[in-house]
Parts: structure tokens; sequence; C-alpha cells
């Protein structure tokens, strides 16, 4: 009964749900044109809530790291103060804008600048300047760090670089952000992380993991447990378009068989094959039978894609239309013994060689598409299962095409 | 003697394969031989229930030093099991450079 009613699921067009996205075939320009890049800088980095980091990585007061937004040529401090409040301040020293931390991460009391010793609490404040005297009309409560909008979500750090960010960020991940937030991602603080430079355009990234499409081929035995007999091409088992958020339900097969590796590990811990396990709470969203994980999608740069009892993200920094900086993180309940850290070892294994295939493939793909641009056909085609590439595609388009 | 007592049938592989970090155990594993990797694969898969229940009774953070050996050999096996159970080699396939994609620790070391 249960598989009857996949198989009908397999009939929905869910691109057709959403007449504004259409059906036509899509430019590759967005992959390719500098003067693009420019205003998705612009429109959408400059403006938008971008995630980069998790409260845990900063326990303590004074604990502090750097992200930089590469496009957007800006280098910003989080830093969490004596007081507990987590803040963002652009790293900039205010006197004569010389760059204030220059270390990734740590734990500091006072942020001295290395140019003249001019000195930050950590909670921005201006607490010392050498030889003060010699200074006009300096007021040294409005000389403290500039601020960068920050804010908090289900331990999530988000920052907005735009000075009066037209929404919340409650009200920025709006639908989605209720959902994903029953999921109890304050229990997995194990995080197994991998990050490099791909010569690919930021979308492509996006896109080569917003659908299941290329699952069958690009992940032939790794991705094995992605598709069943009636399912063999990465059909949705839902999705779900927000105003710039999606979801995307993917199957599990129930009948995958483990390896025998596999097999021991998924004894201890949840495993990447283990489709058809229950769904837990902000996940699964449609109860579907044989669900295995969901893929979110939080505009404009950042997956959390949940499953049953762990999680892992991707955040993309574009550095150049050809070129992206590339995060992934794997999130488990901590170990606590080794078969634990071993079923870890194993999960991690497997979803970094999974990764090798996905990334070696967007190279390939940018470089097919930098040879189309020469040609006639300028432009890709999208099935229904892509319905995600192609709401990402749309909605970042539409920030670009913004005028105010 | 360096592995404990009812393990030392895994004694051989000490020196390829027992290594205490990630990038270690990659290394190894695309610069070894499907001959070498099966070969450790076998001896592992026999022992590994018996070498997780022994390992369970210490500290993840705190093993003795041959008990940390036998450890480090069982994520090893991690490691290379892809190589036997999907991909038949070494590298995976039509994969990414290995040393364009590394490991890091926002939250400090896991065990
Ligand atoms: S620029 Fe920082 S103290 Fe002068
Ligand atoms: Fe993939």
């Amino acid at each position: 009964m249960q598989e009857a009613e996949n198989i009908e699921l397999y009939d929905r067009r869910w691109t057709l749900d959403y007449p504004e996205l259409g059906t036509g075939p899509v430019s590759i320009e967005p992959y390719l044109s500098q003067e693009y890049f420019d205003r998705e800088r612009d429109t959408i980095f400059r403006r938008s809530w971008l995630n980069v980091g998790r409260e845990e990585q900063i326990p303590a007061a004074g604990d502090y790291f750097v992200q930089e937004i590469p496009n957007c040529g800006v280098s910003i401090l989080i830093v969490r103060g004596n007081d507990g409040v987590i803040r963002g301040f652009h790293n900039v020293c205010a006197h004569r804008m010389n760059k204030l931390v220059w270390t990734n991460d740590g734990s500091c009391q006072t942020f001295s600048c290395k140019f003249h010793g001019w000195s930050y609490d950590n909670s921005g404040q201006l607490r010392g300047v050498p030889d003060e005297e010699t200074f006009f009309d300096l007021n040294k409560k409005e000389r403290g760090l500039s601020p960068v909008a920050v804010d908090i979500w289900q331990g999530f750090i988000f920052l907005n670089l735009d000075p009066n960010p037209e929404e919340t960020l409650l009200e920025y991940l709006g639908e989605m952000g209720d959902r994903l937030a029953e999921f109890p991602f304050k229990d997995m603080t194990a995080c197994y992380a991998y990050r490099g430079e791909l010569k690919a355009n930021w979308k492509l990234g996006v896109s080569a993991f917003n659908e299941v499409y290329h699952v069958a081929f690009v992940h032939p035995s790794s991705g094995n447990s992605f598709r069943d007999k009636d399912n063999m091409f990465g059909r949705p088992l839902w999705a779900k378009l927000d105003k710039r958020h999606h979801t995307l339900s993917i199957l599990g097969n129930p009948d995958f068989k483990m390896t025998p590796v596999e097999a021991v590990a998924g004894s201890h811990t949840p495993q990447v094959s283990q489709g058809g396990v229950g769904s837990g709470r902000g996940s699964n969203p449609s109860g579907a039978k044989d669900w295995s994980l969901d893929i979110n999608v939080i505009f404009p740069n950042f997956f959390v894609d949940v499953a049953s009892g762990w999680y892992f993200t991707y955040n993309f920094w574009p550095l150049a239309p050809d070129r992206t900086f590339y995060e992934m993180k794997n999130y488990y309940a901590p170990p606590r013994n080794a078969s634990e850290r071993f079923s870890h070892e194993y999960s991690r294994a497997l979803l970094r060689d999974i990764l090798h295939e996905d990334l070696h493939m967007m190279e390939q793909t940018q470089a097919g598409v930098a040879s189309a641009a020469g040609t006639a056909r300028r432009n890709i085609l999208l099935g229904d299962s892509e319905v995600c590439v192609r709401h990402h595609m749309k909605v970042v388009n539409d920030h670009v095409g913004r005028t105010d | 003697m360096q592995l404990p007592q009812p393990f030392s049938k895994l004694e051989p592989f000490v020196e390829q394969w027992s290594l205490g970090t990630e990038r270690e155990r990659n290394n190894i594993r695309i610069t070894s031989t499907m001959e070498e990797i099966q070969e450790f694969y076998d001896a592992m898969l026999s022992q590994i229930h018996d070498a997780l229940t022994y390992l369970d009774s210490f500290p993840l953070d705190d093993m003795p030093e041959d008990a940390q050996k036998l450890f480090n050999l069982t994520l090893s096996l991690a490691e290379v099991s892809n190589c036997v159970e999907r991909f038949g080699e070494p590298a995976v396939p039509n994969g990414f450079d290995s040393a364009r994609f590394t490991p890091f620790s926002p939250y400090g070391p896991i065990p």
C-alpha cells in the first residue's frame, strides 16, 4: 500500500506547482559573467543573512573567530563578549583602518591594533589610545569597532552586511526556519569538517547538491542506497520552494544491504545508507515512506541537510566567477566510546569520498560551461527532478535584477 | 609487543596502518596497492567486532598506548573499506585530488 503511494508521488511534476519558475532552458551566463558576479555581490551577499559558523565555536567570553567574505572584500570579527553576547564587527581598527585581528580564531580580552596600539575590549568598545592627548576631539565612546548585524538561530551564527537589514534573521528564514528548528542540532556537536577551493562557479556547487538525478551516474557505488527499482533517477519524495529557500526530501532504499564494514559502523551510529529509518523532529516534513534525508538550502549559499540522527552543512563562498571556497561540516552526537568514534570515521570517509566524486564532476561542468560559451547553445535544460536547481537559479536571477 | 595480546595477529599491519590522523590514513590508502589494502581489510574485518568491544572499555581520549595503536588500525579500516567494498581501487574513481580537500576541526579535535 505504502509503496503504491510512492509510485503515485513519482508522477507529480513539482515544477508545475510554481508557475513563476517556468519550464524553459536556463542561461549559462550566471556561471561565467564577471558583471553578473559583481551584481550577486551587491544584491545578494551584501544584503542577505549569511551563515558563518556555530556558537559552539566560541563557547567562552573572549572567544572569537574571523570570517572573510571574499567576494565582498570584507573581514568580520565574530566575538563573544564578557557579557556572553556574540557580536560581529568589521575587523578594522577605527584609527587608520588597519586590519585588526590577523589570526583565524582564538580567545582575547583586549584586541590591540598592530599599527599604533589602539585597543578594544571584546564588546567592541575603544579602551586604549596611546598618547591620547595628542588627538583632537576624540570621543572614545563613538570610536569603537563598526558593528555588523549578527543573529543566532538554533546555534547557527549568521551575519548580514547590510547596515539596516530588511528583515530579522527569523523573518528571513521564514517557514523553513520554523520547520527546521525542531531538529536537535544542539545534541550533535561532534563535527568533522573539510574545505577546499573549487574551480567552479559557486552556483554550480549549489546546483550539484540540489538534485538526486545525478546520483546514479556520479555515485554509481557510493550512492547506491539513494535509489530503488521504482525510483532510479532521483525523483523527489517531496519538494517545497519558499520565497528564497527550499527543501527536497530524498529516498533511501529500505532494502539496501549494507557492506560488511558499513554494517559494523551502522550497528553503533546512523549511517549514510540507512534509508527507511524513521525520521525525527524537524525532518521528512511530508512523512514520506523510505525517506533518507532532506536537502535544505538556506539562500544564498548554505545547506543544512538533515538525516536521522546526524546532519551536514555546506557553505559556498564565491571567490571569482569560476572559483569558490567550499566547506562541509558533518555533525553527530559526541562519540562516547571507540565503537562510536570508529563508526563516525566510517561515515566521514564515505561522505568525503562521495564529495570527491561531486567536486571533480563540478570542475568538469565549469569547464564544459566555459567551452559552451562560444557556441550558439548557451543554456541548460532542467527536468522536474532538478526543480531546486531551477529555483536557486531563479532566486539569484531575481536578486541580480533588482534595481532598488 | 605492540598490540594487546588478543590482537597479535594484526601486528604485521601496525607499521603501515596504525596512523593517528585522517590525513595520514587517507594518504597511505591512496598510495597503497589494492593487494596491500585487501590483505589489511581481510585481517581487520575478521577481528573488528572483538577489537571494538575491547577498546570500548577504555576512555576514548585516554587509551593505553597498545590500545591506541589498535584503535588507529580500526580507523584505517574505516578509511580503506570503500576501496574494497565500493570502488575496487585505492583512490576514488573520477575523484577530486585529496590534497585539495582537507580536514579541519572548527570545535577542536575529536579523539
Ligand atoms: S590603525 Fe590601528 S592603531 Fe593606528
Ligand atoms: Fe552528488
